[in-house]
């Protein structure tokens, strides 16, 4: 049995609890915003997404309760466990848009791709802990790394799920970046990196890939078509204005100018009702929560905790940035989720269980290790 | 589950490499600066969207949700004098297309073809034609569908996005094509026409008046349109109403006509394929009772636009139906010049009632030889005689004592040679030539031998219908000339009268009435005399003072001597008459022009006589003449207020 730690609640970080509740909080109410009007058929999203915080603060929970250094051991059956999923999805998976992502539990419609994200980070931070150079990696000891990061990646590419795979290659150079290159292997990756997305352009992206880049490179040019979901979401997002139109008043979302409302779209529902003055203080918050995540990194007892939660702010940064980016039309449309507050059980669960690493290295920055029998 | 070995490993490497970890840990502050560069650039996105172009994006939002659609107000209605409705309106209804609520413009017009049994090519064209028009604005693609079409529409209107059905008042002719070239027509309006008119007002779809008082009368008959505000979704369905402003209908206009004269007139122009102008005007205020030009336009040729075909065939037709008659043709006044004549040649004192000429049948003056109508002559006429008898020598000689710049200055004073200033649209001055004239546009000195056709109403002489109608009723009335009129009353749609007929003095002949009442003696005997040349208008029981006219067409030496009916048509004179009546107290004017009729008495006097006929008929008390009169002027005056 294990013995819980007194210390563990001296040092649990409600500051952190606080910031994520606060955020889920918004989201919430934003969704319960965004699911109107009603749909005729089926459990509004709002309501799914309750059920959801539920289940996904109960994995929270149950992240905390271990100490982390055991996530050396458990990555292995996680990792296999994920290449299954992905498998599985691609064999029997359920197709939606083109797409084959995900598996139908009855109840719920896992998308493995999203549990790979936290895959990858804490296989990454497990792999770069263990072995550590301090004058920087070299190809050799990449290759494992790259090879790992491959995996999945590919797995979910040909779905196809180009904006998750590229979110797994975001998050393997951000952590290798993190952990440190060498200068030449860094210019070699680099190149090498570059000549295969210009390959991938030529050969590899499907039409409507290529339409979505083109799109967002000039999205009047195509008002009807894929341009027309970041110019309503332009429009939703400016027509805030100051102080926004108030909760439930958005015309754009209500009214479905706005497409994806209440997943991928849901932070323009957010500036439509709330402005400005709304959006910034949300952003602030929810960047917030980010810093005070690096400030878990700055003072993790040991390396694995430090790459484990700037994984973790890896990980929710980027999707953050690339979906904040493209509603507010700086991007292409690339289906990448906001954490925390697009709808999805799986980007919430992963979200939840990437934020209860984090507290775990927080709460187990004081001690030198596990409690023992 | 031993996990000892690997927290051992971990253990030793924490304690070898302290420095190590801080090293990496330093690197975490490269990572907030990269957060913080991010949320930077998303705040400043936000900033730009919201603050900077936020009230753009509003306008867009707004425009996006909102859809205001237009409601075309009925038309004000046309009535005649007495409020009998000659054009009102009635509801008709359109299939629109919304191009931004259709995705699949091909796909829903190749559905939608034979819904309205039209041909692809048809609705692509419709759909060319309207190019330029903004997404959101509804393209007409057909006008005034049934009610199968209409209800098969409303009830399938999810399987064709983006069509939809509007209506509009579109207008109704009672009486067909009554008084068509006064009414005038309505069009879509035209790039043109947008060019010319408020475009806050009017859009391409809308309709506009072309011709006529429909055009002369657009602002007070066209209304407000109305507007509803309805917010709809992003597939254009509507989910609400947001307001509606109801639409002002235009302001009703009655006019001075009189549906039953202008019906006659009309009738009787057709009867025999006439082309001319018939004009029938109160003496005393101006008011037009009838205005014909004959042959008529059919308004339901140009209803929802005339076709090019249709057009050129008007346009080719000799008897140029698209002409109004009544003020933009003009023809020489013939006889019906020769009261300007004798009142020059009364008020210059060149003659007086009882001065007499001798006419042989001709008159030599210069070196040549002006003939009478009457081969044989008139013997010697007196201003009476002359008058009704239209003895020519009599106002030859006249005509060059008194000169051509006389008669003109008298012509003038009587409303000939100048617009009437009548409602109506390209009024022609016509013409009274004086020497000062000739000079400056032919370029050439005045012979004294002109001035002899000028006085028998040929020669550089042209007038239009309507200006002799003029100079006949200041001839009745003593020498005043009123600006004819045609609309009676404006009533707006609250029932207030916003315009009221006035009779409006152009010009007043004072000091002559002595001399009118000779030249009236005169006008009495070409209908009422036995020699007259008009008896054949004469009505038992009504005293008709008139005047006959024959323009010549050409002078052709080879038709002279031929029989009238030999003549080719387009060769013939046309035939003038000019009359008045009750010739003690005159009321009403009545002025006929046939082109190529031959003569004023056969050709125009019966329809002058018609509509007189019409006009007096229950008025007349052939019993006791002297006292019926009066007694009729009352009840006229009662029945037009």
């Amino acid at each position: 049995m294990i013995r819980i730690d007194r210390r563990l609640f001296e040092h649990f970080d409600m500051v952190m609890l606080l910031l994520i509740f606060l955020v889920c909080a918004m989201a919430f109410f934003n969704l319960y915003s965004a699911s109107f009007p009603p749909k005729e058929v089926g459990m509004a999203p709002y309501v799914r997404q309750g059920y959801f915080f539920l289940i996904s603060f109960a994995a929270f929970v149950f992240i905390i309760s271990f100490d982390y250094q055991e996530l050396h051991f458990w990555n292995y059956p996680f990792f296999a466990l994920i290449i299954i999923l992905l498998l599985l999805a691609l064999v029997i998976g359920s197709k939606a848009g083109g797409a084959q992502r995900w598996i139908n539990l009855g109840f719920f419609k896992l998308q493995p791709s999203e549990p790979a994200k936290l895959m990858l980070v804490i296989t990454l931070a497990s792999y770069y802990s263990r072995k550590e150079i301090v004058d920087g990696y070299t190809i050799k000891e990449l290759v494992v790394p790259i090879g790992l990061t491959a995996i999945p990646f590919v797995l979910i590419l040909v779905q196809p799920d180009l904006g998750t795979a590229l979110m797994l290659g975001i998050i393997f150079v951000s952590m290798t970046l993190f952990v440190k290159l060498r200068t030449s292997t860094l210019l070699t990756l680099g190149s090498l990196g570059i000549g295969l997305a210009l390959f991938a352009w030529g050969s590899m992206l499907k039409p409507y890939q290529k339409q979505r880049i083109r799109t967002f490179l000039n999205p009047e040019g195509d008002p009807m078509g894929s341009g027309y979901q970041i110019m309503q979401s332009k429009i939703a997002v400016g027509s805030g204005g100051k102080f926004g139109k108030g909760y439930l008043e958005g015309t754009q979302g209500h009214l479905h100018f706005l497409p994806e409302r209440h997943t991928d779209f849901a932070f323009s529902v957010w500036g439509e009702e709330w402005g400005f003055a709304g959006s910034a203080a949300f952003i602030c918050i929810y960047f917030f929560m980010l810093i005070w995540g690096l400030n878990v990194a700055m003072h993790a007892r040991d390396r694995f905790g430090v790459l484990l939660a700037f994984g973790v702010v890896t990980l929710i940064f980027w999707q953050a940035v690339i979906n904040l980016l493209m509603i507010m039309g700086l991007l292409p449309v690339v289906g990448i989720p906001l954490p925390l507050v697009s709808y999805g059980g799986s980007s919430l669960l992963t979200t939840m269980l990437a934020l209860g690493v984090l507290m775990n290295v927080r709460m187990r920055r004081f001690q030198t290790s596990m409690a023992r029998d | 589950m031993n996990l000892k070995p690997v927290f051992k490993e971990i253990e030793d490497i924490e304690e070898k490499d302290e420095g190590a970890l801080n090293l990496l840990k330093k690197r975490l502050l490269g990572a907030a600066v990269v957060v913080l560069f991010f949320f930077a650039i998303i705040i400043m996105r936000l900033w730009m969207l919201q603050i900077s172009n936020g009230p753009e994006y509003e306008t867009r939002a707004y425009s996006n949700r909102v859809r205001i659609r237009q409601v075309a107000p009925p038309r004000g209605h046309l009535l005649d004098r007495h409020g009998r409705e000659i054009v009102t309106n009635r509801p008709s209804f359109n299939v629109v297309l919304i191009q931004e609520d259709s995705p699949d413009v091909g796909d829903v017009l190749k559905r939608l073809a034979p819904v309205l049994n039209m041909d692809i090519s048809e609705l692509w064209e419709k759909m060319r034609d309207a190019s330029g028009t903004p997404r959101y604005l509804p393209i007409r693609l057909k006008e005034d569908v049934d009610w199968q079409t209409l209800a098969y529409l409303e009830n399938h209107n999810h399987e064709f996005s983006g069509i939809r059905t509007e209506v509009q008042p579109v207008r109704v002719y009672h009486y067909q094509d009554l008084a068509a070239s006064t009414i005038g027509y309505l069009g879509t309006v035209s790039k043109k026409d947008l060019e010319e008119v408020d475009k806050e007002i009017y859009n391409g779809q809308d309709t506009i008046g072309k011709r006529g008082i429909e055009k002369l009368r657009e602002a007070d008959l066209r209304g407000e349109k109305g507007y509803t505000y309805s917010e709809v979704d992003a597939k254009g369905f509507e989910q609400k109403q947001l307001k509606t402003v109801e639409p002002l209908p235009g302001r009703e206009i009655r006019l001075t006509l009189d549906l039953d004269l202008q019906q006659i007139a009309e009738s009787y122009m057709a009867a025999g394929d006439k082309s001319g102008a018939v004009v029938v005007m109160e003496v005393n205020t101006g008011r037009l009772l009838a205005a014909v030009s004959a042959p008529t336009i059919h308004i339901e040729e140009f209803v929802g636009g005339i076709s090019k075909q249709q057009w050129q065939a008007l346009l080719d037709n000799p008897k140029h139906p698209l002409l109004n008659k009544v003020v933009q043709a003009t023809y020489p006044p013939g006889s019906t010049y020769k009261m300007v004549t004798a009142l020059a040649g009364l008020a210059k004192g060149v003659i007086d009632e009882d001065t007499t000429f001798y006419c042989p049948g001709q008159m030599r003056y210069g070196n040549r030889t002006y003939r009478c109508w009457k081969r044989g002559g008139h013997g010697t006429v007196n201003l009476n005689r002359a008058i009704g008898e239209s003895c020519d020598v009599y106002f030859y000689q006249v005509g060059a004592r008194v000169g051509v710049d006389t008669l003109a200055e008298y012509a003038q004073k009587l409303g000939l040679g100048k617009k009437t200033g009548a409602e109506m649209e390209f009024e022609k001055e016509g013409l009274t030539p004086t020497k000062k004239w000739k000079e400056k546009y032919r370029k050439a000195k005045w012979q004294d031998g002109e001035t002899l056709s000028v006085a028998i109403g040929q020669g550089f002489n042209i007038v239009t219908p309507l200006q002799m109608c003029v100079m006949t009723s200041a001839l009745a009335n003593g020498g005043k000339v009123y600006r004819p009129k045609i609309v009676e009353q404006v009533v707006d749609p609250q029932g207030n009268v916003v315009e009221n007929f006035a009779p409006e003095l152009v010009s007043e002949l004072p000091g002559v009435e002595r001399y009118l009442q000779s030249i009236r003696k005169g006008m009495e005997e070409v209908v009422q005399g036995k020699r007259g040349t008009a008896r054949n208008v004469a009505i038992e029981g009504l005293r008709i003072g008139g005047k006959t006219g024959t323009a010549q067409v050409v002078r052709l030496a080879v038709y002279r001597g031929l029989k009238e009916q030999d003549i080719p048509y387009e060769f013939r004179d046309h035939a003038w008459f000019t009359c008045y009546a009750p010739a003690e107290n005159p009321e009403i004017a009545v002025t006929v022009l046939v082109e190529h009729g031959l003569h004023g008495g056969s050709g125009a006097g019966p329809i002058a006589r018609a509509v007189l006929n019409q006009y007096f008929s229950g008025k007349i008390n052939t019993e006791s003449e002297e006292k019926a009169i009066p007694a009729v002027i009352d009840q006229q005056e009662e029945g037009g207020e």
